[in-house]
């Protein structure tokens, strides 16, 4: 299990790292943390020719908060993200999904851009951007573009950023202090990709939720955002059947089989976390 | 695949020597520590990022071996398992405790673990057992249901054993 | 901890091996990188079953760095012999075990997937890797035979060599008494069950270097194997090179659970390709897709098993009728159930015994060892118990209680003529009731019920036939030699890959010696140092080669006993040896050291006693007195069931064991949790699924679930130590821990299930999805 040869570009800037996908085009990948990308290279179901290595790139790393959002560059490590005190108190539905991804030593290398951009259906970064309505930042020949979460997911490893761009930050708006989250997952071990997951937030006055976020991941080609039931919870409020909107939530679903659980499975999981997920969120705005 | 790729050399500083390697781009860190290198320590069990085996520190965190080409190495500082043992040769902390333990039989994945432990253990003092099991989650163990692993890391925190017979 | 010298065995010794491999100074096969090595890849089928249309290598052969890529007509005319020690000649050479059809690489049509097709040598892994992709094949798909009962009549043939896909059977009888006792019993439970697929996953892959020099006709093989031995022998026979031209080693191995006993076939593909180069070493490494795709498997077996119990709770009489797959290319094609069928009835008093079973060739890869070959007979019967005691309104632990062994049952005559003996099946029985706690956990189980909590408790025992010692198991030696200085080696036919045999050994040498553990050197692992021995596998080590080990230290010791009576001018009764020094009983002042006596025997023969010759070697071999040394326990689960999602949990995990004489308790309790972790992960991770094309969907570690540390529980540990009739009283006990622990499992939560109604699931795994189905129909 070795790669197949390859030429190694580390570009410095953004600007070159484009330019040489831009140079190489489909025979060109980006290489971030590498932990999903360099196993498929190992196992030789992606070859390239070129990779351009976005680790010596400058400042495509950092957090910072500002104008009510927390902007994370792409290349922060997931690590650092999960411990970092502004990603805790202004994004804690991230803070929480972190942990699940993989096992401390991937998140050690794993970056949230990567991740993101890798859009593996059945991955938490993915939901969390979504859910948390987050904007992409990527850079391209042309400059720079803002892609909404909502657009970004288009299939299994497949999303709007074009060949030659690059996601470069991840923008997510902080919600305000009322607000509570969960993420609450089935994988058959610690630290697997989840067979389903949920990731929720929720802002209250009150008894009233003025904001909902529900996302779900593992149960189709891309993170599912299930407006309908966040909607149903916004006109229910706090004390809303919380099992009736997680079935709204999991009811459009379609879910496929795999070896580690039927489809069937995913679709009525996906209403359980769901429900433990909002319960938690909202216990937890409460408090 | 018959285009010619010109090599990389990359300075690396390994268990505290700088050493400079030559090698294809696409030869995984995992592979130039054990054959450039010749320090066959570092195991390579699955070379997808799996089993832990092939972990190492790069600049201090524990990351897999096999999910890093060495060209992006230039100025790393790493550290194999045959940089754990204290300067006089003496097991560490986790070592010692993971052969008090018997937190290893065949020996093959242990590397990993030595490396997990020893970056977790430095960075959590007083960790509870579910902090301890998440870990190691990601390193495979065959031979001791990790038991004796976790008695190990416990040991190390100054704390009493479980499941005692 | 500290020991006392002279005194070793029963003592938690610190393990030798420990400084070495903790510290990166193993050396394991891939370790050793001698200058000029080769290295292998193979191209490997992707489709099940088919005829190959199309071979093309010679551009993979015109790649720079390429030595010599081989397909089937370069190597499989060459192979001269191929069998196994274990199992003995082929039939067509008058032997009596199965084998499939000999080849090495796939020829002219492809059996499963990863069956390998061609044989690239390169100067790099990397290289050889590129030149593997470019070798063209074309493989015209047929439809595979899978499954394991739908192959015994297909007319569609894996191997077309054979005239049918059963590779060996042996018939459910009827008979019309049995049939009558059956339709007379109080009750009658009929149930079938199902493993999942395993495969042993040892952590380090197979792998080895061949050298031939073709100019000395000399073959130096590196090998991850559990037995030196078994390779050299299959090598020469492969190749027709003398055996004693052959020298196999194996330095540390990482795991191997059966699955490195024997050689398979990409190792004797690599053997013949070595062989045909002539030169250069030739190493293969194998990537965990391989290992994963291509190297054995096991546990794809089904069971229908007939209960007849009579209305007291007593099991009147079994029918059990096995079905296996054993892949394409087994290293033997034999039915594993043979064994198990002789040991089904383990501790429990079953009068009459039905047995059947039939194994079957089909497009996956092959069946081989996996700790516990038999142990479907445990995972079966033990689930059984617990259906029955259900179904006939019974307490689980009750209905084993009313039928198990008692001691005043030994020597017991089993229904299939095997006779127990020094086992202590309700003993630990007891013990693991009396540790669970089993009243406190049913009122917690009620109050946990309440809460909407699911919890359960199960029970599985079995009787473990260890050490098995007929054909070439029959024995294990040990030579021990003194050297002047008074340091013994002992030098034995085992290898280690996780047994902790280099302390053990030790262990074993210096009580019985009296010496000091330091002075004790043991050496295996290399055909050229060690005398001829099976390897380590079986659960014989401790037992056979152990036994061995004794036999050379008390002859040794008596040895230089009879020295020292020589020079001390005392009688040989009024001697003792402590410490590494023979001395007057009572009297300390008159004592020699063992470099003094050993340098009489090497230096000053003359100052020998009469008839002694010079020198300090003993040659012993150990055989025991019974071609199996029974050990037994019984292992005890509490699981809690999420009732929503399926998930399991498991709370505690009990074993008590009986394996005898204990030579080292930490190493016997290590092999016990490894073993559990295994037989978890077989209930409720590991599945090496194939789907209806013949694809194995588990060829990564992202599918391939092996037990993670957060999965698994703390084990607790309970002994009862009956010495078995062997020399030292041991009883074998590496496989235990993996064939009771899936029934311990199942039925811990189908206990749990039952609470809510739910029918007990039977077919491995009981993953989150299955539980849930289970729960939705029940």
């Amino acid at each position: 299990m070795k790669p197949s040869k390859f030429h190694y570009h580390a570009p410095a800037t953004i600007g070159d790292a484009v330019g040489l996908l831009g140079a190489h085009a489909d025979e060109a990948k980006v290489l971030a943390g590498g932990q999903s990308l360099v196993p498929m290279m190992s196992l030789r179901l992606a070859t390239f020719g070129h990779l351009v290595d976005l680790n010596k790139v400058d400042g495509l790393a950092g957090i910072e908060r500002s104008n009510g959002h927390v902007r994370i560059g792409a290349l922060t490590r997931q690590a650092t993200a999960e411990h970092d005190t502004t990603v805790a108190s202004d994004v804690p539905m991230m803070a929480k999904a972190l942990p699940h991804i993989g096992h401390f030593q991937i998140r050690n290398r794993g970056t949230v851009g990567g991740s993101i951009a890798h859009a593996d259906p059945a991955s938490e970064l993915p939901a969390v951007a979504l859910a948390l309505d987050a904007t992409l930042e990527a850079a391209g020949p042309g400059g720079e573009r803002q892609i909404a979460a909502a657009d970004f997911f288009e299939g299994t490893w497949q999303t709007a950023l074009a060949e030659d761009e690059i996601l470069t930050a991840v923008r997510f708006p902080v919600w305000g202090a009322a607000s509570g989250f969960a993420v609450e997952e089935v994988a058959r071990r610690h630290g697997d990709f989840a067979i389903c997951g949920a990731v929720c937030g929720v802002e209250l006055d009150g008894d009233a939720i003025v904001r909902a976020a529900i996302g779900l991941f593992g149960v189709g080609p891309t993170p599912v955002r299930s407006t309908l039931a966040e909607q149903a919870l916004i006109a229910g409020g706090a004390g809303s059947d919380l099992a009736d909107i997680a079935r709204q939530a999991a009811d459009p679903l379609d879910p496929s089989d795999d070896i580690h659980a039927s489809g069937a499975y995913r679709k009525q999981i996906a209403a359980v976390v769901v429900r433990r997920a909002l319960t938690k969120a909202i216990e937890e705005a409460r408090s | 695949m018959s285009e010619t790729i010109s090599n990389v050399t990359v300075t690396i500083t390994v268990n505290g020597r700088q050493r400079d390697v030559t090698c294809e781009p696409r030869k995984l860190l995992s592979d130039v520590i054990r054959e450039e290198l010749v320090l066959t320590g570092t195991h390579v069990g699955c070379e997808h990022g799996a089993c832990g085996a092939c972990t190492v520190l790069v600049d201090g965190a524990a990351v897999r071996s096999c999910l890093l080409f060495a060209a992006q190495m230039d100025g790393a500082e790493i550290t194999t398992v045959e940089g754990i043992a204290n300067p006089d040769g003496s097991l560490s902390d986790v070592q010692e405790a993971m052969r008090d333990n018997h937190g290893l039989q065949c020996g093959f994945c242990t590397p990993g673990f030595v490396i997990t432990l020893t970056a977790f253990l430095r960075d959590h003092t007083d960790p509870t057992d579910d902090e301890i099991r998440e870990a190691i989650s990601g390193n495979l163990c065959r031979c001791t249901g990790y038991h004796g692993i976790v008695n190990a890391a416990r040991q190390v925190c100054g704390r009493a054993n479980g499941g005692e017979s | 901890m500290t020991t006392t010298v002279g005194r070793y065995i029963g003592q938690s010794v610190k393990r030798r091996e420990d400084p070495r491999l903790l510290t990166g100074h193993g050396r394991y096969v891939d370790d050793v990188q001698d200058a000029g090595t080769l290295h292998v890849a193979f191209v490997r089928s992707n489709v099940a079953r088919g005829r190959i249309t199309e071979l093309d290598v010679s551009e993979a052969r015109a790649l720079p760095g390429v030595e010599a890529v081989y397909t089937a007509d370069d190597l499989n005319p060459m192979i001269q012999q191929y069998w196994a020690s274990m199992m003995g000649p082929r039939i067509e050479m008058g032997g009596e075990s199965v084998y499939p059809p000999v080849s090495v690489l796939a020829p002219g049509d492809v059996r499963y997937v990863g069956d390998p097709i061609a044989l690239v040598i390169a100067t790099s892994r990397y290289i050889a890797e590129d030149a593997a992709d470019l070798v063209v094949v074309d493989v015209e798909p047929q439809r595979p035979v899978l499954g394991l009962r739908e192959p015994i009549t297909n007319t569609d043939l894996v191997h077309p060599e054979t005239d049918s896909n059963v590779s060996q059977t042996m018939p459910l009888p009827e008979i019309p008494e049995i049939e009558a006792l059956f339709a007379n019993a109080p009750h009658v439970v009929t149930r079938t069950f199902a493993g999942a697929r395993a495969t042993n996953v040892p952590m380090e892959p197979r792998g080895l270097t061949v050298h031939y020099d073709r100019y000395r006709n000399e073959m130096l093989i590196r090998a991850a194997t559990q037995s030196v031995h078994e390779i050299k022998a299959f090598a020469a026979r492969l190749t027709g090179v003398p055996e004693s031209n052959v020298r196999a080693v194996a330095d540390d191995v990482g795991g191997g659970f059966g699955q490195k006993m024997m050689v398979m076939r990409e190792e004797a593909a690599v053997i013949m390709a070595a062989f045909k180069l002539g030169s250069s070493p030739v190493k293969w490494i194998e990537d965990r897709r391989e290992n994963l795709m291509a190297s054995n498997q096991a546990r794809s077996e089904e069971g229908d098993l007939t209960f007849a119990v009579d209305a007291e709770g007593h099991i009147m009489a079994v029918k059990c009728n096995f079905f296996e797959e054993v892949g394409a290319y087994p290293p033997s094609a034999g039915a594993t159930a043979m064994l198990a069928i002789g040991v089904f009835t383990g501790p429990y008093k079953i009068p009459i015994i039905i047995p059947g079973c039939t194994a079957v060739y089909t497009n996956t890869v092959g069946k081989s060892a996996y700790r516990g070959p038999w142990a479907l007979e445990t995972i079966f019967r033990e689930q059984m118990m617990d259906h029955v005691a259900r179904e006939i309104g019974m307490d689980p632990i009750e209905f084993r209680r009313i039928n198990i062994i008692q001691p005043d049952d030994l020597p017991f005559k089993t229904a299939t003529e095997m006779t127990l003996e020094n086992i202590t099946p309700s003993e630990t029985l007891e013990q693991v009731v009396e540790m669970l706690d089993v009243d406190s956990f049913r009122a917690e189980q009620a109050r946990a019920k309440a809460e909407g909590r699911l919890l359960g408790l199960g029970i599985g025992g079995y009787v473990e036939p260890s050490a098995i010692a007929f054909g070439v198991l029959n024995s294990d030696p040990a030579v021990m030699t003194m050297d002047v200085s008074g340091k013994v080696q002992v030098r034995l036919g085992t290898g280690s890959h996780g047994h902790s045999i280099e302390t053990t050994i030790a262990q074993v040498v210096a009580t019985h010696l009296g010496c000091d553990i330091d002075d004790v050197a043991v050496i295996q692992g290399d055909t050229a140092t060690s005398p001829m021995g099976p390897g380590t596998g079986g659960s014989r080590t401790a037992v056979i080669a152990g036994g061995a080990a004794q036999t050379a230290s008390i002859e040794m010791r008596e040895k230089l006993v009879r020295i020292a009576a020589q020079l001390l001018e005392a009688s040989p009764d009024d001697l003792e040896v402590n410490g590494g020094v023979v001395s007057v009983k009572g009297t300390p002042q008159a004592a020699i050291p063992f470099a003094q006596l050993a340098m009489t025997a090497h230096m000053a023969p003359d100052m020998l006693p009469e008839g002694m010759g010079p020198g300090l070697e003993v040659i012993a071999r150990y055989r025991p007195p019974t071609e199996f040394t029974w050990s037994n326990a019984t292992h005890g689960c509490v699981v809690e069931v999420d009732r929503e999602t399926g998930m399991v949990d498991i709370k505690r995990y009990i074993v008590s064991e009986d394996c005898g004489q204990m030579i080292n308790p930490m190493v016997v309790e290590g092999q016990i949790a490894g073993g559990v972790a295994q037989g978890i992960g077989g209930v409720l991770f590991e599945d090496m699924a194939y789907d209806s094309d013949g694809n194995p969907l588990a060829t990564t570690f992202l599918d391939y679930l092996l037990p993670s540390a957060p999965e698994m529980p703390d084990f607790e540990y309970g002994h009862v130590e009956s010495m078995s009739n062997t020399l030292g009283g041991y009883k074998g006990m590496g496989e235990g821990g993996a064939i009771a622990s899936p029934p311990a499992v199942a039925n811990a939560i189908n206990d749990a299930l039952a609470q809510i109604g739910v029918p007990a699931l039977t077919r491995f795994p009981f993953g989150p999805s299955q539980i849930i189905d289970a729960i939705n129909a029940g």
